[in-house]
């Protein structure tokens, strides 16, 4: 009866995968809860799609997916702080800019390279793409991500919370956003081969909504944000492995999404 | 046997943590003798872009000293507010607060806008709230544990010690103006900037403000935007702005037997 829950676990590939899912998802839940509750998915979803030219610049170049995924995140980043740094663009229009540019840049160079079909697990992830070298990268990004929202834990709960205050007290509002969308940058790039391009963003904001619903403190929204990606990751990675048509990506946010509905239906009224 | 775990977690974080440097967010300041604000041709705009809001203002108000700031609307009450907590740059003019000219990072400043801009759905007690004014004297990577003694205080001082455990939300205006009173006593500020304070009260919650800032220590200064009579009548000083100059309406400092 355990069987189809204990058959994947035989195999390398899925062992690596769930360890992915469940470092990835612990990260993007705990960063995404600064996402939510300040109101950037916009700039989440704009981040994890530009991760798409990056990657296959890189490849076509011959140089570390990572490295490219991370330079055009941090790129799409700056160019829409400079974007919206001059009267008349909005912030908001800002992030529409870069997202489509980058995508369709992304989309050209896909094309230069003739082989959409290769590019699906890119878009939508892939339960059997995970090796060894990119648990490594998954495990050191988790670490360096977990540990700086730690250690900026009291600043970036209160520029969150009242920006004005934290910049009475000199504590760099500006900075702690500027750190936060690079800290999302090294989240996304670390999920990207789990959940795709495409769907990146649903890691950010569906576990962090959920714990929204339920948690009183920013603690406990980290805190059910993270168990909420988890569970979700681990069934969406069954799902995928059973289902083979389904990839993980898509697998592990519609998971996610169940958990999140749940919560929105039952959770009592604050 | 049950905190065994949470002391074990509290041990695996601060040593973690305590490889980092603590940081202040600005270099700290020692204190100067001589009055809170003293402002010499003073002109600002509510915005880099837009017309001043005042020229050429002289202002001084004396350590200790409950000031009203009066005038009509749009007469550049809060911009003056802002100037003097460092948030809005003047254009032209010299201004000294606390002995230093304007500037963020002053643990010894607090202000507290008319309409503070909070994003009021986040997760957060009012115990939180009243403890971020200790961040002032912490800084980056330092954690913020004590001060639970201090933020009683304050608490209890506005009438709060009830809804501690209460999330930001759940709170009336009334109620969340006061905690963000209640934070500035816990940063342990000397001047307190207040921008019509009284605006979202309820008469019972005024009454309690209204109380904490006659009993208010000894040193502390307040300067407060009003459209209020009554609170002119209850300051030391009086200063009115009007058609973008500052005139003094009333200055009873010197027979104030208070903090003499």
């Amino acid at each position: 009866m355990l069987e189809p829950l204990l058959a994947p676990l035989r195999e390398e590939f899925f062992l690596r995968a769930l360890a992915a899912v469940v470092l990835g998802g612990v990260t993007c839940a705990c960063l995404g809860a600064y996402v939510v509750l300040r109101r950037m998915a916009f700039v989440s979803t704009a981040l994890t799609h530009s991760i798409l030219p990056g990657i296959v610049g890189a490849l076509l170049l011959g140089f570390s997916p990572y490295v490219g995924a991370l330079a055009a995140a941090l790129l799409t980043a700056g160019g829409t702080a400079w974007l919206a740094s001059r009267r008349g663009t909005s912030e908001d229009s800002a992030i529409g800019v870069m997202l489509s540019v980058m995508f369709a840049a992304g989309i050209a160079l896909m094309q230069q390279a003739r082989s959409w079909r290769d590019f699906g697990s890119l878009l939508f992830g892939s339960v059997v793409s995970v090796g060894p070298e990119d648990l490594l990268v998954i495990g050191l990004t988790a670490a360096g991500v977990l540990l700086s929202l730690r250690a900026l834990h009291k600043e970036l709960e209160l520029a969150s919370f009242d920006e004005e205050y934290a910049r009475l007290l000199g504590a760099r509002p500006g900075l702690l956003r500027a750190v936060l969308l690079a800290l999302v940058a090294f989240g996304a790039v670390a999920c990207v081969r789990l959940v795709g391009a495409l769907l990146t963003t649903a890691l950010f904001v569906i576990p962090a909504a959920t714990g929204v619903l339920l948690g009183r403190t920013l603690a406990h929204v980290m805190a059910w944000g993270a168990a909420v990606a988890v569970l979700g990751g681990v069934a969406g990675l069954y799902l995928s492995y059973h289902v083979p048509s389904v990839p993980s990506g898509a697998g592990i946010v519609l998971c996610c999404a169940l958990p999140y509905l749940l919560a929105r239906l039952f959770a009592p009224r604050r | 046997m049950s905190d065994r775990p949470a002391r074990l977690w509290e041990r695996f974080h601060s040593s973690i943590l305590g490889l980092l440097p603590s940081i202040p967010y600005a270099t700290p300041e020692v204190p100067v003798a001589g009055p809170a604000i003293r402002a010499e041709g003073l002109t600002a705009a509510a915005r880099p872009d837009g017309p001043a809001a005042f020229t050429g203002v002289a202002l001084e108000i004396p350590a200790g000293c409950r000031a009203a700031l009066i005038g009509p609307n749009g007469s550049g009450k809060s911009t003056l507010l802002r100037v003097l907590a460092g948030l809005t740059p003047a254009r032209d003019g010299t201004v000294e607060v606390l002995g230093r000219s304007p500037a963020l990072g002053r643990r010894r400043v607090a202000y507290l806008a008319q309409r503070p801009d909070l994003t009021h759905y986040f997760p957060l007690t009012l115990r939180r709230l009243v403890q971020m004014g200790k961040y002032a004297h912490h800084g980056w990577f330092d954690e913020c544990r004590h001060g639970d003694a201090d933020v009683d205080r304050a608490l209890g001082l506005l009438e709060l010690g009830d809804l501690a455990e209460r999330p930001v939300h759940a709170l009336s205006g009334g109620q969340l103006q006061r905690g963000l009173l209640a934070r500035a006593t816990v940063q342990g500020a000397e001047l307190l900037l207040l921008d019509e304070p009284y605006a979202a009260l309820d008469t019972s919650s005024r009454a309690v403000v209204e109380r904490f800032l006659a009993e208010r220590p000894a040193g502390l200064t307040v300067v407060m935007a009003t459209h209020d009579p009554a609170d002119a009548r209850r300051s030391d000083r009086v200063l009115e702005l009007r058609g973008g100059a500052l005139r003094l309406l009333h200055d009873c400092a010197g027979h104030d037997h208070r903090h003499a």
